[in-house]
């Protein structure tokens, strides 16, 4: 093998440059495989491992205590297919209890407690991040996102129920289930008004929301059919998580894919260039003796080497980038906390790039290097230079007819001397052309939604209220006085008000995020992707996350706990983000809010106000109020702004080393034309024109086909992200082109082209004749 | 080995010897046209035979039969006891690398290696180290007076220097036939004299040779046998006492 290495190592010296372009589209390729491919894991590897460790309850369910009771409750689980369980705990629900001492969440206004007895249970077993368990009246162990980090215990720290129970905080534990907002002792629950038991199910299969509800018919048969009360599905907790990596895992994958596309064209490209360049080369190895098999082994080893050391950087490169994207994923996400620590770019994805990626550089190298193995022997040695082919004579002979300056003409004629060559530039310039298109398709539908989540055409101003507990000084005027005054500042046409509340709904038992809102509602409300704004008492609009988890439908009707008990909510219309639920019900809600009053308030401006002017006016009127003018752009959107970016930065300059490529693949071929062109009065300038010329007739190609095609994938990308995230997308996020912008795109092919031939063509037109015209 | 007895040279004199190239009715067409038309031919060991004839008369053509870079479309051809139309690619490149060694006019070196490298490559080819094919490759250049261009690249070598490496390339492994294809067609006729005094030294020690040339006078200095390819056939072959030839095509050719 060691005379096959050696004339492959001669033949990568040769091609430095080709073998350069080689590593590097490898590189690229590599680090977005590694990176889509860690994405995709976590969006379910993390979550599982880490919910299996804690071992996480499948279903939580709710039963009424006056239906069915524990005992009951125990045997009826005791069914196939339950793999563990535990409970049933007397469970209570505290409407808006206030806290004291210094904890920095804050409790939820529907607060569930749980009387368990231990926190390591078979299911849902705790952990304590802080303090002791509950082991006595009057104690209290609360749900803390481990992410908080370790909190003292401190003896001011207590929970006062509504009706003036004071529990003392004991400790700090998590729940990966989410189960509850706090624990005590199973006679302290009863002595708060228990009314319901909590049940925790693991079950044998628990892959799919069919198999759950399998799993519960089996675990509840025998009982009342009402007992059970509400549950809720593990599968929530995950999709909700999965959120974070489905943001980028659509247009990742696209990337990735049309990377790796690019990197088998560009492979097959340099290769066919070695082979057909290296006729003569190919022609001496086997005089010499080179057997079919070693000859082909020269020309894969030429590509393996230097597509195994890319490959191998690009693992490096992909492992870091994409660990930062895992985490980036999972950062702000309700549950992150859960898969922060254990979201990285999974071990088996390495060795799948640093195997599939060479084979896959080989598998497109194999074509023309077979080609170069059939090559008969007697030819390859007989041909110099470059093969002229009688197609390309033939349309050089029609150009030159034709009226186009001589440069032209010739140029126009080299794509259709090598059309596999011209045909490979194309696709890769099409491909560079797509991506361009859209990047700036997908960028400027981020935006859109950012514009539109943050309502910036309706909503100038925001102004927040400081809670005086956490970030002190608070407002010294009530509510409805700050309505007033924001109202009198000048400028202000319509203002409204938001305070965020936790509350429960009938038949499920996790917690309901509530916006509650009141003011010019109507007039600020956000746009939606199906039904119309609240109009009445008792109706609702919900997220679209809230629409797809519940399964609900326009008209349905859901009971959600109020201060005043459970009231019937008529879902009147899907927003695209926000709460859970929106509501006007200020009265009923504003109670099972944090701090029981208006949190911050949102303020529309007359056409040409200065909102900077309008915030200062606000900071002189409460010194509790913080204004901030709307429409910076989120992180989320920055962060995927950037990736996009530098994604379409990578693959446009992978693509415009594949023209490149090509053109430096040509101008050496014809060397000896060059110089005869030149010898005979062709100027410098002239043979610039002839190259360029060769390729921006495909860029100008590549540019309108590429240009629709981006935008058809942009129109498949987005609501596929959008399903992905649990978004409904309404249509005004795809409607982002414009003529003009898709005519600069149709001819931005022409510049990745111009880009990558520029200087092979400036390189030729400096080469000397003499020099040209003496070697070989 | 094949030993028979063959007929010799000018001097007349019959001996016994090997045969190393035996060409039988060899046809060789591209197309419908025929490069080669019904060629038979016998070169004994140590022989030296030039072969001439006009520009497209098929003398590359030939060599290329006898070296396997092509096959006859008809006839046979054995080189080395070896019935290389029986061969596959694979068997074919096999021979070249232990049998054959060949010098074209263009060198033909590999660019991206130094003079004594491309000489190795040879040796590596047939399993050598590269440490000892580099030995070997040293000593074929000190015989060839190069070896202080050992570490030059092809493109820095004069012509002359080229032809000698592509020379020793040829030797490295020891090959039964020494093939070459107008060796001075690209040199000065001072660098050309010094390669033909090379190969008729190696013929002296004992080196079969057949070398193409266009040059009558190189021919008459260096081989003993002449062979004369006009229109795809032998016009004359010296060795056969008279002029006995097809169609009477003879002579024509050398005086063009
Ligand atoms: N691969 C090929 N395809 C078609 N025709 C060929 C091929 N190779 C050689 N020929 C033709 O066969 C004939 C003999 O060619 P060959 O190269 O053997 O001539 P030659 O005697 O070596 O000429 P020169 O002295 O110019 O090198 C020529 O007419 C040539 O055009
Ligand atoms: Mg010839």
């Amino acid at each position: 093998m060691s005379a096959v290495w050696r004339a492959s190592r001669a033949a990568v010296k040769r091609r430095r440059f080709q073998t350069f372009i080689l590593g590097v589209v490898v590189m690229v390729s590599s680090a977005m495989a590694i990176a889509t491919l860690g994405l995709l894991a976590a969006v379910s590897g993390p979550f599982d491992q880490a919910y299996n460790a804690a071992k996480g309850a499948h279903v939580v369910a709710e039963f009424d205590s006056s239906k069915a009771t524990a005992a009951q409750i125990a045997r009826a689980a005791n069914a196939p297919g339950v793999e563990a369980v535990a409970g049933p705990y007397p469970e209570a629900v505290l409407h808006s209890p206030s806290e004291t001492g210094d904890h920095p969440m804050g409790l939820a206004g529907s607060f569930t407690v749980v009387g368990r007895d231990r926190p390591d249970t078979p299911v849902d077993a705790l952990e304590l991040s802080a303090g002791r368990w509950a082991t006595g009246p009057g104690e209290i162990v609360l749900n803390e996102p481990s992410f908080i980090g370790l909190l003292a215990i401190k003896s001011e720290h207590e929970v006062v129920t509504p009706d003036g129970v004071q529990l003392k905080v004991v400790g700090y534990a998590a729940s990966a289930s989410q189960s509850a907002g706090g624990w005590v002792t199973p006679d302290q629950a009863r002595a708060l008004h228990s009314a319901s038991l909590q049940m925790l199910y693991r079950f044998k299969d628990a892959g799919s929301d069919s198999a759950l509800k399998a799993g519960m018919a089996a675990a509840t048969k025998g009982l009342p059919s009402d007992a059970l009360t509400g549950t809720s599905s593990y599968l929530a907790i995950k999709a909700n998580l999965a959120k974070g990596p489905n943001t980028y895992v659509p247009f990742l994958t696209v990337f990735g894919v049309l990377g790796l596309i690019v990197s088998v064209l560009i492979v097959g490209n340099v290769v066919s260039g070695a082979v057909v360049s290296g006729f003569r080369h190919i022609g001496v190895l086997k005089a010499l003796g080179f057997t079919p098999n070693q000859v082909t082994a020269v020309y894969l080893a030429m590509v393996t080497t230097p597509a195994v050391i890319g490959c191998v950087l690009g693992s490096v490169i992909g492992g870091l980038v994409g660990k930062k994207l895992v985490h980036q994923a999972f950062f702000g996400i309700f549950g992150g906390d859960l898969v922060m620590d254990r979201a990285t770019v999974p071990t088996w994805v390495y060795p799948v790039v640093l195997i599939g990626m060479p084979v896959l550089v080989a598998l497109s190298a194999l074509i023309p290097a077979m080609r170069a193995r059939r090559l008969p022997a007697a030819v390859a040695i007989s041909a110099g230079g470059a093969q002229q082919t009688g197609r390309g004579l033939a349309v050089q002979r029609r150009l030159g007819g034709s009226r186009l300056p001589r440069p032209v003409s010739l140029g126009l004629g080299w794509p259709f001397a090598r059309p596999g060559r011209t045909a490979l530039t194309l696709s890769t310039v099409v491909l560079g052309v797509m991506t361009v298109t859209m990047a700036l398709g997908l960028s400027a539908s981020v935006v859109k939604f950012g514009q539109m989540q943050k309502q910036t055409d309706k909503i100038q101003v925001i102004v927040d209220v400081n809670d005086p507990k956490w970030n002190p000084p608070g407002p010294t005027h009530s509510d409805d006085q700050l309505f007033a005054l924001l109202r009198s500042l000048p400028g202000a046409v319509h203002v409204s008000a938001e305070a965020p509340a936790v509350t429960r709904m009938a038949g499920s038992s996790g917690i309901v995020r509530v916006g509650v809102e009141s003011g010019d509602t109507a007039e600020l409300r956000p746009d939606l992707v199906r039904g119309r704004w609240i109009e009445g008492p008792n109706e609702v609009v919900v997220s679209s996350e809230f629409w797809h988890q519940h399964k609900v439908s326009l008209g349905d009707t859901i009971t959600l706990d109020t201060s005043d008990g459970p009231q019937p909510e008529k879902i009147v219309g899907e927003g695209v983000g926000g709460w859970d639920v929106t509501t006007l019900d200020w009265n009923r809600f504003i109670p099972l809010s944090m701090v029981q009053r208006a949190q911050s308030f949102s303020v529309q401006l007359a056409k040409g106000t200065d909102p900077q002017a309008y915030a200062t006016a606000v900071a002189r009127i409460d010194p509790g109020l913080e204004a901030t003018v709307n429409g910076a752009s989120d992180t989320i959107e920055k962060v995927i702004i950037s990736v996009v970016s530098t994604l379409t930065t990578m693959l446009i300059i992978v693509s415009s080393l594949g023209v490149f490529n090509t053109v430096v693949l040509n101008t050496r071929e014809r060397r000896k034309d060059l110089g005869m062109l030149k010898s005979i009065g062709m100027t410098p300038r002239q043979v610039i024109a002839m190259v360029v010329t060769s390729v921006a007739a495909l860029g100008a190609v590549g540019g309108i086909v590429g240009a629709p095609l981006g935008m058809l994938a942009h129109r498949i990308i987005i609501p596929i992200t959008g399903h992905g995230t649990g978004l409904d997308l309404p249509d005004s996020m795809l409607h982002v082109w414009n003529w003009p912008m898709v005519a600069l795109l149709a001819l931005s092919g022409s510049v990745i082209a111009a880009l990558g031939a520029y200087l092979p063509a400036r390189g030729a037109a400096k080469a000397p004749v003499a020099e040209v015209l003496r070697t070989e | 080995m094949i030993v028979t007895v063959l007929p010799m040279t000018n001097t007349g004199g019959y001996e016994e010897r090997e045969v190393v190239v035996r060409l039988t009715d060899v046809r060789k067409d591209f197309g419908d046209y025929a490069a080669l038309d019904g060629v038979s031919l016998e070169i004994g060991a140590g022989e030296s035979v030039a072969v001439m004839g006009p520009s497209g008369s098929g003398k590359s053509t030939l060599l290329n039969m006898v070296s396997g870079l092509d096959r006859p479309t008809g006839g046979s051809v054995v080189v080395g006891g070896e019935d290389l139309t029986r061969l596959n690619e694979k068997g074919l490149a096999l021979f070249r690398r232990r049998r054959i060694g060949m010098i074209f006019q263009f060198f033909n070196l590999l660019d991206d290696l130094p003079a004594l490298d491309n000489i190795a490559l040879s040796g590596q080819l047939v399993g050598l180290k590269a440490s000892a094919a580099r030995k070997r490759a040293l000593e074929l250049m000190g015989e060839l007076g190069i070896a202080d261009r050992k570490n030059i690249y092809p493109a820095s070598l004069s012509g002359g220097e080229r032809q000698r490496v592509a020379t020793a390339r040829a030797l490295m492994n020891r090959p039964s036939l020494l093939l070459a294809d107008e060796p001075t067609g690209a040199l000065d006729s001072r660098s050309g004299d010094q390669v033909m005094q090379l190969l008729m030294d190696l013929n002296q020690l004992g080196q079969t040779l057949l070398i193409v040339t266009h040059d009558p006078r190189l021919a008459a200095q260096c081989a003993r046998r002449v062979i004369e390819v006009a229109d795809g056939r032998i016009a004359r072959d010296s060795s056969v006492n008279a002029a006995v030839v097809a169609n009477g095509a003879v002579v024509a050719g050398v005086a063009r």
